[in-house]
């Protein structure tokens, strides 16, 4: 199986847009699985114009304590990083689940065995199969209110990964911090979307400087192309030693395809953009 | 001091550009004020004021990560199988922590009987703060890259901020995009939320996530379009949203190629552009927030706050064993 993953740093700049058409072009010839794994804000669904499903929730562990068994020793206090295990001046210990990342490290730590292990459901993954393409798309959604987002990344790439056989496309959220790193995690190749203003440049240098010291291949694709000099991406991409593999123009068809629901190649199969996204997909699939 | 929080969920929607108007408006109208960037892993409002230096920058060592004794270490493979975040692998016969992974919690070392794994501190990356051509100061952070919790960082953002700004100041809070940890911790504490959104499925979605959220912080919110010619039909579906949930709503800007211009010249719109539709739209919408909702903001709280709150209920699942409360 090879992992292709898309991202970006920057918000905005056109990662599920490259996502969902180089998804609709590889799914033509071959099983392909898309994961969104923005699971903050899921859309690769709303831009293909379907409905999520076969739920499953995403599971961690809860502490519960058996306090017939607690010898009020604040082991489980002291381990605890996020502040979710709280100790009374008596050294009880109060859970909060809210603030509760289910490390477990309070179960293996506890000398007297009295933490069972609950569950607490941060979030759900879906998978959806579209009809009309050999495209299987893999969602993971995380739960208003909750902030612990890494466990959902994680269970919806492993969910995706157990899902694909031949290629998996991954589209990544926004931000250069480990719920990025976790889905980009074992890519054969990166392709980091930027558009070429001061803010897409500097979370360039970002993005590729997780990709660089995760040890992965990258490209990048400058969406909006035309907007500004792209001078400085060519630098930082020189810098980083990747490589500028596509230009996207500032198009009216991509907003178009955007709000019909509908990737661009599909509804405008002979548009220039259409043969940018192909001329793309034939060189990512080339190195693969 | 009030604080208000600009948040989107979707990216890339013009948080930024709205934050800064409405930090410069206010400025201009005598008020202090403290421009406040609290997206750690992708902070860019100190490009749109085009602030090159901070007079502090401050190494934040907050996280740890995990290291393996080899020494000690007999390839039992109970770290690789305990780690809650697949953290730690097998690479050519030895197990190696991955540090774009690994979130510093105490289990792998807990958990390994040869007492094998200890861990030790990281930098999370840097808070800072210097100053804007415009008179005002900026407080900000950056995550080092591949690091969990930026949404600590991000509180420690705002109480950099408060020393600075002290209890006179309004804070305006540019968020990341999503509804995570940076965001909840933007929304913490803060009076009011400006949503940002485009007239698009996509950015409806992500925004009525996000409000949820703002919900269970039983905060006021108001609503902005941008880009608001790129769809047109789409706006009568926002509108009907902003009614439903109680949203005042401010306005629309209009798509403008300055406003990249603007942003690659490195200065606020308003500043290089004052005349074009977009700056317009802007300085309009930041003068209605500055009157209707900052200096009257007792009443505005009472007549926007949310109808019913949005309380969090974990979705929680008991052992067996364990009876009772």
């Amino acid at each position: 199986m090879k992992k292709v993953s898309i991202t970006g740093g920057k918000g905005g700049t056109g990662k599920s847009t490259v996502a969902v058409n180089l998804a609709s072009i590889f799914s033509e010839y071959e099983e392909t699985v898309l994961a969104d794994l923005d699971v903050e804000g899921p859309v690769d669904h709303i831009l293909l114009g379907i409905r999520l499903a076969n739920e499953s929730p995403v599971e961690i562990m809860l502490p519960f304590i058996d306090y017939s068994k607690c010898t009020s020793c604040g082991v489980c206090g002291k381990v605890c990083d996020t502040g979710a295990i709280v100790l009374s001046k008596e050294g009880k210990p109060f859970v909060f689940p809210r603030l509760c990342s289910g490390c477990r490290s309070c179960y293996f730590a506890c000398p007297v065995k009295a933490i069972s292990e609950g569950r607490r459901v941060l979030g759900y993954t879906y998978r959806t199969d579209l009809k009309y393409k050999k495209l299987t798309l893999v969602t993971g959604s995380l739960i208003e209110g909750e902030e612990h987002t890494s466990p959902v990344v994680l269970s919806a790439r492993l969910r995706a990964e157990k899902t694909a056989k031949n290629l998996l496309l991954v589209d990544t959220s926004a931000g250069t911090g480990n719920t990025v790193s976790i889905a980009l995690e074992g890519s054969d190749l990166v392709l980091a979307v930027t558009e070429p203003t001061p803010l897409g440049v500097h979370d360039l240098r970002m993005i590729l400087e997780l990709t660089n010291s995760m040890g992965l291949d990258t490209w990048v694709i400058l969406n909006r192309a035309g907007i500004g000099p792209e001078d400085e991406v060519q630098k930082v991409v020189e810098e980083y030693g990747a490589r500028l593999a596509a230009r996207i123009p500032y198009s009216k068809e991509i907003v178009k395809s955007y709000v019909n629901r509908k990737p661009v190649v599909d509804l405008f199969p002979s548009s220039d953009i259409s043969k940018i996204f192909r001329k793309l997909a034939d060189e990512v699939k080339e190195v693969i | 001091m009030l604080e208000i929080v600009i948040a989107s969920g979707k990216g890339g929607v013009g948080k930024s550009t709205l934050s800064s108007t409405l930090a410069l408006i206010l400025g201009k109208n005598g008020e202090k004020v403290v421009a406040v960037d609290a997206d750690a892993e992708a902070p860019n409002l100190h490009l749109i004021f085009g602030v090159k230096e901070w007079e502090i920058v401050k190494d934040y060592r907050e996280g740890w990560i995990a290291k393996i004794r080899y020494e000690k270490c007999d390839n039992c493979g109970i770290c690789e199988k305990e780690c809650p975040f697949k953290a730690i692998k097998l690479v050519d016969d030895k197990y190696v922590i991955n540090e774009m992974i690994c979130e510093g919690c105490l289990t792998c070392s807990i958990a390994c009987p040869q007492r094998a794994i200890y861990r030790v501190r990281t930098s999370s990356g840097l808070l800072r703060a210097g100053k804007t051509p415009y008179g005002f100061p900026i407080v900000g952070a950056k995550l080092a890259v591949g690091r969990p919790n930026s949404g600590k960082l991000v509180t420690e953002v705002k109480n950099l901020a408060k020393e600075i700004g002290g209890n006179d100041s309004y804070y305006i809070v540019d968020a990341a995009a999503g509804i995570g940890c940076q965001v909840v911790s933007s929304l913490a504490g803060a009076n009011g939320v400006i949503l940002v959104v485009e007239p698009t499925p996509a950015s409806l979605n992500d925004v009525a996530r996000l409000h949820k959220l703002v919900k269970h912080f039983m905060l006021p919110s108001a609503i902005v379009i941008n880009k608001a010619d790129i769809n047109p039909d789409f706006i009568p579906e926002i509108l009907r949203f902003a009614e439903r949930e109680n949203i005042q709503y401010l306005g629309k800007i209009p798509y403008d190629d300055k406003v990249p211009e603007s942003l690659i010249l490195m200065k606020p719109l308003i500043q290089v552009f004052p005349e074009s539709p977009a700056s317009k739209a802007l300085i309009d919408i930041s003068n209605r927030i500055y009157q209707e909702i900052i200096l009257n903001w007792r009443e505005w709280f009472r007549r926007y706050k949310p109808a019913k709150p949005e309380p969090y209920k974990p979705l929680i699942i008991r052992p067996d064993n364990i009876p009772g409360g």
